[in-house]
């Protein structure tokens, strides 16, 4: 006869009660550890799908994801010519919020280079890669925007060619993908105000120096409305990708170890860079609401337990009495929380298929969540009985001769 | 007649020093299988401890007990596995039934026979609830019973593994006069038919002449040992 079972029959209610509110909270415990783990793939997807061996950044920074990394362009052409390198393409990253139909949209913005690069390695669910150097877009499907639709960026409208599954920031900001050059024109795009203002700053700068008083036709130039500043620069890049032959590698980290324009990093170097810097923070405070959950859980599991093993305490002290063996009666308190926490378990994972694809942060179910979930519940509730137990096991038999 | 249980020279003190309470004083006795007897005596007089003592709960300080001949306690030392003792051989009744709350009248009785491990307890607990007139109610939680149906239950469950020993601790103190004498009655015909060495501790003495011995004991000593009186309102 299982005597859990029989005491549970009797307190139905204060035990659905109870798994209810356990499943609940494993179900945020379980979405922690998942955004976490969300928060890993989406910082390591961007470093992912651009299968490169090496990252060349500005000197001495630890971009182009980290930190800022402004490098030359003649980066690109200088590394396509050492020995080994296979292919050398160019790389931007920027942030930019847009507002599209009344809903606000924070974008980060990949540069591509091309011709060499048109997306092919990207993980597309629909459409296609870029086709045309100008004015086609690939969006990740979590901005919501459709192929075919267009996004004004820059006063230019691009077009949507291609879309992305979880092509994701580690802060959860949807990416989108365009050539370099359409990349470095959203970046540097300067509002018709700021063009008269730079116009203005050059004539007063022309009117204070020598050069411009020695040749006053500088002014009238700077102020004609079809004349635009000069750029002092090619607009930088963020990075240089490097695909090198596998033979080779470590010759051709070597030679570029030796310029002094430029800091190298392995693929894996990269996201140890992203993971330890960006998410970092977010995985101490992730551990942190997971263990206070927790313990959390604990305590009302343990609490529930105890007081239901109090209130059964006479009739523990009777089957004492009669001769039930001390582990029978252990068990009956282990089995109970045993209990507790596989419907808590099997509730907070029904919930959690049903919850967790409208969070707003992407919730990522790995095989280690789903094995460790369930066997960290199955520690958590056994440690939680251990009141209850003791209690049992200290109950004298001659109780239930007292009345 | 072989004893079920023989005591031999019990002493039992609670407490230290000035403060020490001596419960049991050098207390002998035997309870021979198929009698039933009283243990009478004011509050305080030790019948619960010699019970606790006897049921192999609480053991005395010093003396011996024998279990069909057997040595199982001497001197606060055991030489048994208790808890297997009282689950297969020994049966008990408390002042309230002290039915477990949360298994039905034949759960009750059933777990007690599956401790026991001597019978199918289903089967068993069917038909001592129908020898003990209240199988209509096997699915009745206790709370569902009456104070007399819990008592029969209550022996029933004693009764489950056919044991050597019952001890009734004030069974029929919760009981009217007429429900009381039922029990009494039912615990001679256990010791009777079944072969059981039964010892009520009991106030009552409307139903004395329901016992084959009479204890009485004060101050921790059993201070006389007579036959019951003749029976006047059932046969043997």
């Amino acid at each position: 006869m299982n005597l859990a079972l029989r005491d549970l029959r009797r307190h139905v209610p204060r035990f659905a009660g109870t798994a209810a509110g356990l499943g609940l909270l494993l179900t945020v415990v379980i979405a922690m550890q998942g955004i976490y783990a969300g928060m890993v793939d989406d910082a390591t997807i961007l470093t992912r799908t651009m299968r490169a061996d090496l990252w060349i950044v500005q000197r001495d920074t630890r971009g182009p994801f980290a930190e800022g990394s402004r490098l030359d362009p003649t980066v690109e052409a200088r590394v396509a010519a050492v020995p080994g390198v296979r292919r050398a393409r160019p790389y931007t990253y920027q942030l930019i919020q847009r507002d599209h139909r009344g809903v606000v949209m924070r974008i980060a913005l990949v540069g591509l280079g091309w011709p060499d690069d048109r997306g092919q390695g990207l993980p597309l669910v629909r459409g296609r890669g870029l086709l045309q150097p100008h004015g086609e877009l690939i969006v990740d499907a979590s901005l919501g925007l459709a192929l075919g639709d267009t996004l004004t960026l820059a006063g230019e409208r691009y077009q949507i060619v291609g879309l992305t599954h979880d092509a994701l920031t580690s802060g959860g900001d949807s990416v989108a993908f365009m050539t370099v050059a359409d990349a470095q024109l959203v970046a540097y795009d300067q509002p018709a105000e700021a063009t008269v203002l730079e116009r203005a700053r050059i004539v007063e700068r022309l009117r204070l120096t020598d050069l411009g008083r020695s040749q006053p036709a500088l002014a009238e130039l700077a102020t004609d409305p079809r004349w635009r500043p000069p750029a002092l620069a090619s607009p930088p890049l963020a990075a240089v990708l490097v695909t090198v032959d596998p033979h080779r590698l470590a010759a051709v980290q070597d030679t570029l170890r030796r310029w002094g324009d430029v800091t190298i990093y392995t693929q894996a170097e990269e996201e140890d860079l992203l993971l330890g810097g960006v998410v970092q923070r977010a995985r101490m405070q992730i551990g942190l609401f997971t263990a206070i959950l927790t313990l959390t859980a604990a305590v009302i599991v343990m609490m529930v337990i105890y007081n239901l093993t109090l209130e059964k305490t006479h009739d523990l002290a009777v089957l004492k009495l009669m001769g039930a063996p001390r582990l029978r009666l252990a068990g009956v308190v282990l089995q109970q929380a045993w209990m507790l926490g596989v419907l808590g378990y099997l509730l907070a994972y029904v919930l959690g298929e049903l919850a967790y694809p409208s969070f707003p942060r992407r919730v990522v179910m790995t095989e280690t969540i789903r094995v460790v979930a369930p066997a960290a519940t199955f520690v958590m509730v056994t440690l939680a009985s251990m009141l209850g137990l003791r209690h049992v096991l200290r109950i004298d038999p001659a109780l239930a001769l007292e009345g | 007649m072989t004893d079920a249980v023989r005591a031999v020279g019990l002493h039992k003190t609670y407490g230290r020093g000035p403060a020490a309470v001596v419960a049991l004083d050098d207390v002998s006795l035997a309870l021979g299988k198929g009698t039933v007897s009283a243990l009478l005596g004011p509050s305080g007089s030790g019948k619960s401890t010699l019970i606790k003592a006897l049921g192999f709960v609480s053991p005395a300080d010093r003396g011996e007990v024998l279990f069909e001949g057997r040595t199982v306690l001497k001197d606060g030392a055991h030489f048994a596995d208790l808890a297997k003792l009282r689950r297969q051989h020994l049966g008990f009744v408390f002042q309230k039934a002290n039915l477990t709350s949360f298994l039905t009248a034949r759960e009750n009785v059933e777990i007690a026979c599956e401790l026991g491990g001597k019978f199918d307890g289903r089967r068993r607990a069917r038909e001592l609830l129908r020898y003990l007139e209240v199988a209509n109610r096997e699915d009745a939680y206790p709370e569902m019973l009456s104070g007399g149906e819990q008592q029969r239950v209550a022996i029933a469950r004693a009764l489950a593994n056919e044991p050597s020993l019952i001890l009734a601790d004030e069974p029929t103190a919760a009981l009217d006069r007429v429900r009381s004498r039922t029990v009494m009655e039912l615990f001679r015909k256990v010791a009777h038919e079944r072969g059981a060495a039964v010892l009520v501790v009991t106030h009552d003495q409307r139903a004395l002449d329901v016992f084959d011995v009479i204890y009485e004991m004060e101050d921790g000593r059993i201070t006389h040992a007579r036959p019951g009186e003749p029976l006047t309102s059932m046969g043997a």
